[in-house]
């Protein structure tokens, strides 16, 4: 039985670097991404895995942040918004929020950017369908997820523009 | 890309960090040696607290403080309300003696981490002596019913009747009065980021500084400096970015409880909300029963208005009567009523407190007029669109005073109505609804329209307390060129997703002659810094009506002192010169000018180059309240409200036979909120609160049971509108600019919310015509819809 508060040591590789912590086994993911790690752009919303705001990739896979024990993540790989964006000027799919409009207090955008990024490399080519029920798990307070949908529409035909693919 | 910047659908500056999660949120913060709050709270709805043995908790390892309600008292003074009506009852950051509904704070912790502190509050013991609970309004109102403050003598806040007009004679001579009664559920917006807060007391000066994601700054820092008893020069307020807000995010015990914990603890103390007691405690929308008297001719014109309205206040002893106090602002909705009566009843009951939510009490209002229009309409045998058009207030009417005394400053509300029919296709998807109803398919089309109105006056809540406390709408704003040329911008209500920092930019760079890269607006709010007023605040809609007045008017102090010291060096009038490009020009004479960072350096370095009498610096206050806001008048008329934009709402839902299940297959809205500062920014709302209001019509609930217990306490059973849920809100404008505002823009943040609700629910009726259902309760759960139909087929 291990006790709440026990402190474990785990390793596992964050946004590309490796990382070795002893962390307590109650620590969530979430948390131990946040306070330890100081990646903030995780963010929390609901700590109930409904709301979608936490989700990471884990072995390329979106997971809810907040409903993972971060000793769960012993060897894995995960990814976080800050993970996404590379080190000067937006992606295209965070360009094409941009572009859009598609958030307003920001608070969901990194798990709908995580959850999109997964999206469109099992589909490039998703139908606003497919879009809305890949953030079916995903809470907007603000937008009424026009927008949202709309910039992975756009993200999505810019990929294929480049690729030179019809879009 | 080059001027006039304001109505351009510019990239919003904040999306830029926010997409790469560079945000700062109030949960972003931290500081040296900061300790971690939690919350006990109440599991009863209503009780006496017996005892409470908070001493095991001082005492686990990691813990530095435990505050209980007898602390509070003790370390503080209670919490001033807003609106000061007779239940003036003291009200301190933990529960006294008693507790008065689930999820009330009873005592917290401060621990070196949130789990440690959690941990603690469980080892903390509790007696409680059950009372009985009050949960239903109208219970709540019989003589006998459980009080929630004996020494009130009732649980009623406030009753009273408005009368405008003599309604009682139009109903005499109406050919019909339509009766109904129409409930509205609780519910919330529900920001995805929760509340939260940080408070470090500093002992060397006695004084306080808070970070918070707290909505209404200027307010809050009265209330905290009143119940600590600091002055508030040593009171220090910042707000970070603000995860949205709606209305929800102002609660200043949670600030207060972190004061008394650092201070008691000699160190920061952070506390966040977590979803639960967002749920549970923070705020809901009242919900409440309105019975509605429409007193009409056989042609439809509508004589009179008669509305009792019991607003279910929970235990809100903070904004009480504010849910009906509103209304005032859109009883009439879009029409010519000329009689108007309202009766109140602010009711105090064993549930969350309430409090303000996208567009406080008029969602309710909107509802039960434009339900009532629906059921006319179907009664008269007119097209529920030729009934709102026989009705509507003209454009050539403009500016129009209802009775009640709200004043309709611009629009063409049945040019509204008529571009969202076409839009929409009303007269196809009328024939198609004809056509499915052959196969089986259960069609409805809903169409709901309002005004939304913009910039409290406070002074209405005079008509409840009887003397004037606050009064108006008002804001402050700051704009300064600095040394460099640049310019930063600051105002006094804080951001909570609204792109103030790009559309502020954009006033401010049509003012001075300069690109909006040029104008950094400073994020959130620092007391310290900002400029601000006790109204100052992210609240009512005021931002275009009241906010732009306040930027606006600073931007032109800066903007004359660039002319006054061009002039100087030019020797030509100030006022013939112009502001354009980075210089102030010559009219007439392009190649004459002076570049802003000349300006500057006169300004602020070679100060002998000043003219006489100018002083140094290019810093600009100032302080607008909108010109419309006035005091009760004799009749007891009031412009609660001073601005009004307006929209139609159009939507079409198949409503499943066996199921019940309500889908909203398309959605229209076409809204003339005045001149568009952003149109981007404004679209943006505009499907937001439109989604709100399809999950306040399908989905939210904060359910209680009779013992007061909610039922609906996570986000698994408060149901929120996701991406499946609602259809792409398709949105068309018109543009009436405001006479009566800065740059003519109006309110939007609240729009779609206010006739959302009764236009889904108007198309869930329309579909069910065939069973004589009439929807006068929300949320339009499955459940309902099949009783319906059940209960019809019974019957």
């Amino acid at each position: 039985m291990i006790e709440p508060a026990e402190r474990m040591a785990i390793r596992l590789t964050v946004n590309g670097r490796e990382i070795a912590r002893e962390v307590t086994a109650r620590r969530s993911l979430a948390d131990f991404l946040r306070d330890d790690l100081m990646l903030t752009g995780t963010h929390v919303g609901c700590e109930h895995g409904v709301c979608g705001a936490c989700t990471v990739l884990v072995d390329g896979r979106s997971a809810r942040s907040c409903l993972l024990f971060a000793v769960q993540l012993d060897g894995a790989t995960v990814t976080t918004i800050e993970g996404l964006t590379p080190p000067t000027g937006l992606s295209p799919l965070q360009q094409a929020f941009c572009d859009r409009h598609a958030m307003q207090c920001g608070f969901c955008t990194p798990g709908m950017i995580v959850v999109s990024t997964e999206l469109l490399e099992k589909n490039p080519a998703p139908t606003a369908g497919e879009i809305r029920e890949a953030l079916a798990g995903q809470f907007c307070m603000c937008t009424g997820y026009v927008n949202i949908v709309k910039a992975v529409e756009q993200a999505a035909a810019t990929a294929r523009g480049a690729r030179g693919e019809a879009s | 890309m080059s001027g006039p910047w304001v109505g351009a659908p510019l990239p919003v500056k904040e999306d830029v960090r926010l997409v790469a999660g560079r945000g700062r949120f109030i949960d972003d913060l931290g500081l040296p040696g900061m300790l971690h709050a939690a919350v006990l709270r109440s599991p009863h709805a209503h009780a006496r607290i017996r005892s409470i043995d908070a001493r095991p908790a001082l005492a686990y390892p990691g813990v530095t403080a435990v505050i209980t309600g007898a602390d509070a008292a003790r370390l503080s003074g209670p919490i001033r309300p807003l609106i000061p009506t007779t239940a003036a009852v003291p009200d301190y950051c933990l529960a006294v003696d008693v507790v008065r509904y689930v999820g009330e704070p009873v005592a917290a912790v401060a621990a070196m981490d949130r789990a440690t502190a959690e941990d603690a509050l469980e080892l903390i013991r509790v007696e409680y002596e059950a009372l009985p609970a009050v949960v239903d309004p109208y219970e709540a109102m019989r003589p006998g019913a459980p009080l929630l403050y004996p020494e009130l003598g009732t649980n009623v806040v406030w009753h009273d009747t408005l009368s405008y007009g003599d309604v009682d004679a139009a109903m005499a001579r109406a050919d019909g009065v339509l009766r109904e009664r129409f409930v509205i559920q609780r519910y919330a917006s529900t920001p995805l980021e929760t509340f939260g807060a940080m408070a470090a007391y500093d002992p060397g000066t006695d004084g306080f500084e808070f970070w918070t994601n707290d909505q209404r700054p200027g307010l809050t820092i009265s209330i905290l400096a009143a119940s600590l008893g600091v002055p508030q020069s040593r009171l220090r307020l910042s707000c970070p970015d603000i995860g949205g807000a709606f209305g929800n995010k102002r609660r200043p015990a949670y600030l207060l409880i972190c004061a008394l914990l650092s201070r008691g603890a000699g160190r920061p103390v952070k506390w966040i909300e977590d979803r639960v007691e967002n749920l549970t405690a923070l705020m809901h929308a009242c919900n409440g029963v309105m019975d509605v008297e429409l007193a009409y001719r056989d042609d439809g014109t509508l004589l009179a208005l008669g509305v009792r309205d019991v607003a279910d206040e929970g235990k809100n002893l903070l904004t009480p009567t504010q849910h009906n106090l509103i209304k005032l602002g859109n009883i009439a909705n879009g029409y010519r009523i000329p009689a108007i009566r309202y009766e109140a009843w602010s009711v105090l009951t064993n549930k969350c407190p309430s409090g303000a939510n996208r567009g406080i009490g008029k969602p309710f209002m909107c509802f039960a007029v434009e339900r009532s229009m629906a059921i006319l309409a179907r009664r008269l045998g007119l097209d529920p669109a030729e009934l709102r058009l026989r009705n509507y207030v003209t454009a050539a009417e403009m500016p129009y005073t209802t009775p009640p005394g709200a004043q309709y400053d611009s629009g063409d509300y049945p040019a509204t109505l008529h571009t969202a029919l076409e839009r929409f296709d009303y007269a196809g998807w009328r024939a198609e609804q004809s056509r499915a109803r052959q196969e089986g398919r259960l069609l409805g089309i809903g169409i709901a329209t309002s005004v939304e109105p913009a910039g409290t006056n406070l002074a209405s809540y005079e008509l409840v307390t009887g003397r004037r406390s606050v009064s108006g709408s008002a804001e402050a704003a700051m704009v300064r060129m600095e040394p460099d040329g640049n310019v930063r911008v600051a105002i006094g209500d804080p951001a909570s997703g609204q792109g103030y920092e790009t559309v502020i930019a954009q006033i401010v760079a049509d003012e001075l002659g300069l690109v909006p890269e040029a104008v950094s607006v400073a994020r959130g709010f620092d007391s310290s810094v900002s400029p601000w007023l006790y109204l100052s605040g992210n609240y009512s809609n005021k931002f275009s009506v009241t906010d732009v007045g306040a930027i606006v008017g600073a931007a032109r102090l800066v903007a004359d002192k660039l002319r006054r010291l061009a002039g100087h060096r030019l020797e030509i009038a100030p006022a013939d010169l112009d502001l354009r490009d980075g210089a102030v020009v010559v009219r007439g004479a392009p190649d004459r000018r002076v570049a802003f960072a000349e300006l500057c350096r006169t300004a602020y370095a070679d100060v002998l180059g000043l003219p006489p009498g100018e002083a140094p610096g290019l810093e600009a206050h100032h302080a607008y309240q909108n010109p419309l806001a006035a005091p009760v008048d004799a009749d007891r008329r009031v412009r609660s409200q001073l601005v009004f934009s307006n929209a139609a709402h159009c939507c079409l839902v198949e409503v499943h036979p066996r199921t019940g299940v309500v889908t909203v297959l398309k959605y229209v809205v076409v809204h003339d909120c005045g001149r568009e500062l952003n149109p981007l920014i404004v679209e943006g709302m505009v499907h937001g609160s439109t989604v709100h209001g399809i999950g306040a019509a399908l989905l939210e609930e904060f359910r209680y049971d009779e013992q007061g217990q909610l039922l609906t306490a996570t986000f698994l059973d408060y149901l929120k509108p996701t991406a499946t849920d609602v259809p792409e809100i398709e949105v068309d404008r018109l543009e009436h600019p405001s006479p009566f505002t800065a740059l003519g823009a109006k309110g939007v943040g609240e729009g779609g919310a206010i006739p959302g609700p009764a236009a889904v629910a108007n198309a869930v009726e329309d579909a069910l015509s065939a069973f004589g259902v009439t929807v006068r309760e929300l949320p339009i759960t499955p459940e309902r819809v099949w009783r319906w139909i059940v209960r019809d087929q019974k019957s």
